[in-house]
Order: C-alpha cells, then sequence, then structure tokens
C-alpha cells in the first residue's frame, strides 16, 4: 500500500520533470473515511469512502507553481504538469524558491504512533451504537433535554506519500478518531445548545461515551437561565478549549508567512519578552500519537521540537523553507502545503486544577465558548463573542451569555497569571485552561 | 461531460443506489480552478486545482447514506451507490431501473462568455500587476500589497431517481488585495470583488479600483483608536452590512434547523420577527452574483425567495431531503462543497431591499455610536440565535457625525432582538462587492449579502474602551 502510493508520487514527479520542471515534489493521499450521525433513535447519516489526491509542486525558471488533482488517470498527468510548469515558468523568479538543500534522518513512524489498528478493527454496527447510545445519554442526562443538533462519529485511515526530485522518498499512515455530540436544552421559551467532542489517534485512547454525553449535556443544562453581564474590565479563565483557539490566534502571528507581509502583531520581535513567565510555548511534531504529529513535514523536512516562546521571551517564528531562506532561517519543519501549519503546537501546562485556578479567582469571567473570527493580526486586536459564567467569590455564580471580550493579544500573553494542568492532545493546536489578568467584557 | 459518463452509467448508479430507499441522486462535478498570488512586487505562485469526481446519495426517510469516488469507471462507481444504498438496507430489495431522459443545460444566470480555452497566464499576471502598482502609488506608508486572482469552472451534472437530468456550466472569478500600512499604528485592508463572470468583469471594475480601496482601508486603520465597548446605536452601512442578515436571520431559516426544530425561528413562520421596516429576500437568480445558481447542487433551478416581508417570517430556505419531509417544495437552496460532501440548505445571495430615508439623515440622528462601513465576517449560533459580525472598517459617531476610526471589533446581539431594533432603513440598497464564503458543517460555499443603511437602536459593541 505505502509502496504503490509512494510510486504514483514518483511517477508524478516523473511526469512534471518531463514537461520541463527543473525540480518536483509530489504528496499522494489517500483518505479512508467513515462518518455517522444519529438524532434521537435514528441514524440519520451514513458516508463511507475513499478519497484520493495528488498535489505536485512543480519548479522552472527560478519560480514555482502547484497542482492539486483528484483526477489521477495516468493520461491525463502529462497535460495537468505540463500547465502546472507553464504556470511556474509565468511566476518570477525568486532566489528563496526551490526544494529544501538537504534532508535529514526522519523519525520512524511506528515510533510517533500515528497508526491504531483498533480503527479499521472496530465494526461499523459498535460505532452506529455508539452515536445512537449518546444521542440516548444526553436525553437521559435531564428532562429539558428532547432535541440536538445530532451526535456524530468519524474515524479516517489516512497514507501519505511524498517523493520529490532529490530523492526523497517517504511515506506512512495515520488515523484519527472524533466523537461529539450537540444537545439543546429547553429553557422556557428559549432553546440552549452546546457542542462537545473529543478527538484521537486510536479507539483506545478515545473518551467514554458516558463522558462526553455528561459534559455536553451538563454544558447545554448550564446555560438555561443565561443572563448579559454588565461592560467593566475583570480577570477571564479560558477553558481548554477556548484557550486552544487562543493559542490558534497566537500561532497565525508566528507564520513567517504573515510575518514576511507584516500581517503580524510579532514583526521585529524576536528576544523580546512580551509573554508572562507563565508562558512557555511548544511546536512539536514527534509527540506519541499526537494528532499533528508526522515524521516529515509537507517538503520533506524532518519534524522536531521547536520552543517558540520561553517563559514569556520569544524565540522564534514558525517556518517553511521558503519563508526560512527569505527571513534568514532554517525551516521548523512546518510546512504545510502552500502555507505554514503547526504540528502539535502547545502552551506548556501549569501545576494548579482548573478548580483551584477558578477558587482563586475573586470575580471574573469563565469562557466555555467564543462565536467570531476576526483577530486583526497585523496589531493582535482581539475581540470575540463569548458564553460562560460569572465568578463570584472564587466560585461559578451563573452563567452568562450575549456579552464579547476584548484585548489585543501581546496584552493578553503578557497578562496570562494561571494556567491550569489540564491540557491534553485532542487538537493540533491546544491549550490548558488559563487565567488573563484582565480583559475588556462588553455587555449592558 | 467527461467523457467516462453518459446516461446510461447515471442510471446504472441511481439504480443500484436507490435499493429499498426512497430516493436517490448523483453528482457529478469537474472543477478547475486557476490562481496566481503577487507579494513583494512581484508574482509569487500559481497553482491549478482539477477537482473531478462524483458523490451518490441514497435517502430514506429522514435516513441519508453516502459516498463518493474520483475513480469514474464503472465499477468503482456501481460499488460507491451500493455503499450508500446501505443506509436502506433490505436484503430483499433488489437494484432496480431507473430511466433518465437526455440531459438538458440549465438556463444560466451567468455573466459573460466562457472561453473554450484556458485563461493565458499573462492575463493574469497583468490583472495583479495593475493592482500591485495602483496599491503602492497610493499612499508611501503602505508597507505590504498581497494581491490573488482565481478563475474557476465548475461543470456538474446532477441526475436524480425521479428523473431528473441537468447540467450546469458555472464560472467564478475572484481579484482580492490585502494591504498592510505602518503610520501611526500598523493598519490593514482587505478588498476582494468578482462573481459568477468571466475574468472580463474586471475591465469595469479595475484592479486598480479593488487596490486603492484596500489601500485606502489599510491608511484609514493606521490612525484606528480602541473601539469602545458597551450598548450603543450603531449605523450599518450600504452593501457588506448584509452579513448581518445573513447571521441574524439566514442561516436560522435553513430547512434542516427548522425541519428538526433546532433553531430559533423553528415553526414561527407568520410570526413577527423583526420591525415592521425589515424585508429580506435571498435569491439564486441574480446575474453574475457570486451566490447565485442556474440550478442548485441537486438539480433545483435557483429562485427569487422572500423570507422575511416587513418584520414578519415568510419562508424557510429548503433543499430536496428537508423539502420533502415538510411537505413543501425545494426553494433551490440545495448546495455542496464538492462531490465530496452531503448537500445542504443554504443561502445564495441575501438582501434587503431599500427603505425611505437617506444615509446622511440616518446617521444625522446619532448623538454617540458606530458606523460599521464593512464587515470581515460573522458567525451565529442558531439555537438560541446569538451572532456575532465583525467590523473591518468602521467610525465613531459622534453629534451625528463620522469622527475617529476605530479597530476592528465584533458586535454581538440576538438575531430577533437586533431586527426589531431596526429604527431607520436607507434607499441606498446593494449588494456588497466583497468576496463572501459561507461555512457551514464543514462546508464552504460563495455567497452574495447586500443591504441598504440600516439603524440598529442599540447593539453591544465589543472593544476595548470602557466609557
Amino acid at each position: 500500500m505505502l509502496e504503490d502510493a509512494l510510486q504514483r508520487s514518483e511517477r508524478a514527479v516523473e511526469a512534471a520533470l518531463r514537461a520541463g520542471a527543473s525540480d518536483a515534489e509530489a504528496t499522494h493521499a489517500i483518505v479512508e473515511r467513515f462518518s455517522t450521525e444519529a438524532r434521537d433513535q435514528t441514524i440519520v447519516k451514513l458516508e463511507q469512502s475513499i478519497g484520493r489526491s495528488l498535489s505536485v509542486r512543480v519548479f522552472a525558471n527560478g519560480g514555482q507553481a502547484t497542482l492539486t488533482t483528484t483526477d489521477l488517470a495516468p493520461e491525463r498527468l502529462d497535460e495537468l504538469a505540463a500547465e502546472a510548469v507553464a504556470a511556474a515558468r509565468s511566476v518570477a523568479a525568486d532566489p528563496f524558491s526551490g526544494l529544501p538543500d538537504a534532508f535529514a534522518p526522519t523519525a520512524d513512524s511506528n515510533a510517533l504512533a500515528l497508526y491504531a489498528d483498533d480503527v479499521p478493527a472496530r465494526p461499523a454496527k459498535e460505532k452506529l451504537a455508539a452515536v445512537l447510545e449518546l444521542e440516548h445519554l444526553i436525553r437521559k442526562h435531564d428532562p429539558r433535554i428532547q432535541n440536538s443538533g445530532g451526535s456524530r462519529l468519524v474515524d479516517a485511515i489516512t497514507t501519505t506519500a511524498l517523493a520529490n526530485s532529490r530523492g526523497f522518498r517517504g511515506a506512512y499512515r495515520s488515523t484519527s478518531v472524533s466523537v461529539g455530540t450537540n444537545p439543546i436544552a429547553l429553557d422556557g421559551e428559549e432553546k440552549r445548545n452546546a457542542a462537545y467532542g473529543f478527538a484521537a489517534r486510536s479507539w483506545a485512547a478515545m473518551d467514554s461515551v458516558e463522558e462526553i454525553a455528561r459534559i455536553a449535556a451538563e454544558r447545554a443544562v448550564g446555560m438555561c437561565g443565561a443572563r448579559k453581564p454588565p461592560t467593566e474590565r475583570l480577570p477571564v479563565i479560558f477553558e481548554r478549549d477556548v484557550a486552544g483557539s487562543v493559542l490558534a490566534d497566537v500561532f497565525s502571528s508566528l507564520s513567517a508567512a504573515n510575518v514576511a507581509i507584516g500581517n503580524s502583531f510579532l514583526v521585529d520581535r524576536i528576544g523580546a519578552e512580551i509573554g508572562s513567565e507563565l508562558v512557555t510555548i511548544l511546536d512539536d511534531g514527534l509527540r506519541p500519537a499526537g494528532l499533528g504529529s508526522s515524521p516529515f513535514d509537507a517538503e520533506g523536512v524532518a519534524t522536531r521540537v521547536t520552543t517558540v516562546f520561553e517563559r514569556g521571551v520569544l524565540k522564534t517564528f514558525l517556518y517553511d523553507t521558503y519563508y526560512g531562506r527569505k527571513l534568514g532561517a532554517a525551516s521548523t519543519g512546518n510546512g504545510a502545503g502552500g502555507g505554514i501549519g503547526p504540528n502539535n503546537f502547545y502552551l506548556a501546562p501549569g501545576t494548579l486544577s482548573l478548580e483551584a485556578l477558578i477558587a482563586q479567582t475573586e470575580r471574573g469571567i469563565f469562557v466555555l465558548d467564543t462565536i467570531g473570527f476576526a483577530t486583526e493580526h497585523v496589531t493582535g486586536t482581539y475581540s470575540r463573542g463569548a458564553r460562560g459564567f460569572y465568578i463570584e467569590n472564587g466560585a461559578l455564580a451563573y452563567p452568562i451569555e450575549e456579552f464579547t471580550i476584548a484585548s489585543d493579544l501581546a496584552a493578553m500573553l503578557g497578562a496570562i497569571d494561571g494556567v491550569a494542568s489540564d491540557l491534553r492532545f485532542d487538537g493540533a493546536i491546544v491549550a490548558p485552561s488559563f487565567r488573563i489578568a484582565e480583559m475588556t467584557v462588553s455587555g449592558n | 461531460m467527461d467523457e467516462r459518463i453518459d446516461g446510461a452509467l447515471f442510471s446504472r448508479i441511481l439504480g443500484a443506489a436507490l435499493g429499498a430507499g426512497d430516493y436517490a441522486d448523483a453528482f457529478y462535478e469537474r472543477r478547475v480552478s486557476r490562481s496566481f498570488r503577487f507579494q513583494d512586487g512581484k508574482v509569487h505562485d500559481a497553482g491549478v486545482t482539477v477537482i473531478t469526481g462524483i458523490g451518490i446519495r441514497a435517502i430514506s426517510g429522514e435516513q441519508a447514506g453516502y459516498a463518493h469516488s474520483d475513480d469514474l469507471s464503472p465499477q468503482a462507481l456501481v460499488r460507491a451507490a451500493g455503499v450508500a444504498a446501505l443506509i436502506a438496507r433490505d436484503p430483499t430489495a433488489r437494484v432496480r431501473t431507473v430511466a433518465l431522459p437526455a440531459p438538458s443545460a440549465a438556463q444560466s444566470v451567468y455573466e459573460g462568455t466562457i472561453a473554450a480555452e484556458p485563461t493565458e497566464a499573462a492575463r493574469f499576471v497583468d490583472l495583479l500587476a495593475r493592482a500591485d502598482v495602483a496599491a503602492r502609488a497610493f499612499d508611501p506608508r503602505l508597507n505590504s500589497v498581497n494581491a490573488f486572482v482565481l478563475e474557476e469552472i465548475q461543470e456538474v451534472a446532477i441526475a436524480t431517481s425521479d428523473g431528473r437530468f441537468v447540467t450546469d456550466r458555472r464560472p467564478l472569478v475572484a481579484l482580492g488585495v490585502q494591504c498592510v500600512a505602518i503610520g501611526a499604528t500598523r493598519g490593514q485592508g482587505y478588498t476582494g470583488d468578482g462573481g459568477r463572470t468571466t475574468l472580463a468583469y474586471f475591465d469595469s471594475r479595475t484592479p486598480e479600483s479593488i487596490a486603492r480601496e484596500a489601500a485606502r482601508v489599510a491608511i484609514v486603520n493606521t490612525e484606528a483608536i480602541e473601539a469602545p465597548a458597551g450598548d450603543m446605536p450603531v449605523v450599518v452601512g450600504p452593501g457588506s452590512g448584509g452579513v448581518l442578515l445573513h447571521e441574524a436571520v439566514g442561516h436560522g431559516l435553513e430547512g434542516d434547523f427548522n425541519r428538526q426544530g433546532t433553531s430559533l425561528y423553528s415553526g414561527r413562520i407568520g410570526e413577527r420577527v423583526a420591525s415592521d421596516l425589515v424585508t429580506i429576500y435571498d435569491d439564486g437568480n441574480l446575474v453574475g452574483e457570486r451566490g447565485s445558481l442556474a440550478v442548485d447542487d441537486e438539480g433545483t433551478p435557483g429562485q427569487h425567495k422572500v423570507l422575511v416581508e416587513r418584520g414578519v417570517l415568510r419562508g424557510y430556505m429548503h433543499d430536496h431531503m428537508n423539502a420533502r419531509l415538510m411537505g413543501t417544495p425545494s426553494t433551490g437552496s440545495g448546495r455542496r462543497q464538492s462531490f465530496r460532501v452531503m448537500p445542504q440548505p443554504r443561502m445564495c445571495n441575501t438582501y434587503m431591499p431599500g427603505g425611505e430615508s437617506t444615509h446622511d439623515e440616518i446617521v444625522a440622528s446619532v448623538q454617540r455610536g458606530v458606523y460599521a462601513t464593512s464587515f470581515a465576517g460573522g458567525q451565529v449560533e442558531i439555537s438560541k440565535g446569538d451572532f456575532v459580525f465583525m467590523l473591518a472598517e468602521g467610525y465613531l459617531i459622534e453629534d451625528g457625525m463620522l469622527t475617529r476610526p476605530i479597530r476592528g471589533a465584533t458586535l454581538i446581539g440576538n438575531g430577533p432582538d437586533v431586527m426589531t431594533r431596526v429604527v431607520a432603513v436607507g434607499n441606498d440598497s446593494r449588494l456588497a462587492s466583497g468576496s463572501y464564503t459561507c461555512g457551514k458543517g464543514g462546508q464552504y460555499v460563495p455567497v452574495g449579502v447586500g443591504m441598504p443603511t440600516v439603524k440598529i437602536e442599540r447593539v453591544t459593541v465589543g472593544g476595548s474602551a470602557v466609557a
């Protein structure tokens, strides 16, 4: 299987070279995906497919172009390769363009535990039973839950094969599974929803359906009676799932592709103390069973562990080969097919439990959910809709909604004054719960 | 249509997919996109994307089975059809025969003539170079100019077990310019334009005009102060303010949420959900607009839909499946990102027609508030109905005048609450020029939005400056 996939990549590289490319790189991906959804007592969706695609990067006359296709018919490949090469010739010659200069040995994909046998082994019948059970459990949790936006389960087996004209060839298989549910609680005339789920590389590492249903149902019911808080400056605790979304904004400003065009609040700040003492942020491509782990990135560069922030000090941006050359740094193994992507990008955990973090907050906001996405990366201006709980005397006092939280990312990193120990790796960008000493809460 | 696909093969696929189910459909797609990016004053890279395959769906009651295949061989497609049919598994069911007429081409709602040959690279490069020069010439404070242009042709063929067989050829172009300027602070501006038309569109809507707009916003934003926090009057400028309708009302009227009773608008047809100044349409037939479709991705013709009329909820937007389960016709709203995913009820071009007030009198009526010129996007949670929209360019209103620009902020409100507080509607309705893309359930599709100038009595503005 891996050898077949590699051969397809190699044939694509050969086609590009035949079409006149000076260098070429091809990635063939095969995704075998199973997906199902239940609502109440019925399986409402069942999807099973194998999706294949080929992505080819060609270099000609010092410029580059990318061909992405799901049409794998061999007779079409030469034609498409020729078009990509013609496009590359119309791109300006760029001294930074090109394949990586050298390829260091990559990690053993078995040691990374990217593939779990229990994924292909799990019978479809069991997976259908799991989503039906979730629907049953959320309703059983509380009489106010009589409806849902559905419970879903997805698993995938992915084969990735990369070859290039400099002799790199590498392939690996990986698995991923995710389970989630969306209970809706009736609160008088109003409907309160919650979405909660978990993702992992194996079924063995997955939370139980009981746990997922309980957390989701508690969150939906917990929002009943929510009010709009007053406008004031307060400490804000981000629960780990939304804490991860804040880190995703930080990642975007660390991407050398954004730094190079000035679209980042971190431009020219290497070496500066931006975060508090508690801010240590890592990008780790080698974490066993991590959802962001892989032996090599999209360019064949070996992945590694990169310390991005160390006790608040910005140490490095994250680079692929092109932006590394442009900004005078080596690739950090973050090449991601036309851009820069995270491996396992995370904020290092602290020692406090989330409960302790809340208990030591006299008055503040506990955020469980944010809505909206437009961060102004050029200034770091951050503003989101939110819902969660008002904290009084170190305890969750009442649910709140329809308010915003605002600050800017540099100030937020600098004001992190508590980090919980509840980090878990259920995505490529994750964080433990943390507290920011002050943000603007806008409500009534 | 691809030479590997014909009516006989579609009939075979549908027969195998239908099994014991009520309905089956097959969606063939071949989409070819060409794009170029400009950075640092030169062409940075180019991309060619080809998406080809067939998605096969079988429906039985409220159950849907799905499989897709990028392998277009009859064996692979019949196998995929069998997988889709598993949803209505019945050992006694036999492969049924589905008769199809000859395929008919949908009546175009697109602009321009699609050329037989691929556009030459030089054409793309020229558009980007013109945008780059115009942006840089706008102001010496511009630090970085990035631009992209995309041209796409999507050919689809849709066959259904009730005997529909249609084809459609959909053009799409987009040109976007992003600028960063350095003044008192750093400022960012982005402007995009395009539609279901050809690159000839940029003969009249020039790349220079798009670039100057992005550069202007970047310069304005270098002077921007922190946005205010708290409840206040908000005037939403014409065009991209339609994001408000898309989030506050549109999503909540999609058929799936209403059939399932998960939307706050479920079961409320005929009820008042907005002030009587508010009328909202969704239209798939506006010629050349980004959200228009001659037929939707289930083969139903695009339509003009009245969603809200003078404040009263009139109708939902339906795809085939939800319409059938609710006993009503599809409104031509079944859309999908690609052959790899099932269609969902989605919006096309969502807009509000003009009212009576002038833009200037609306602004003059506000003592202290916020003026929103354009939006970076929005999002909604459809059960409770809380939604946000994010400012890309905005100003303080002080004593009836636009004064200082404010930094990006999220505005939050609840759909019916905010729409009930619409107290003035301008006579200047237009569709946004932008290039908005709507996400739902992980699927992204191009949409249009439009609105006149609108005054909302009170909305929560999510800035960081506390009065």
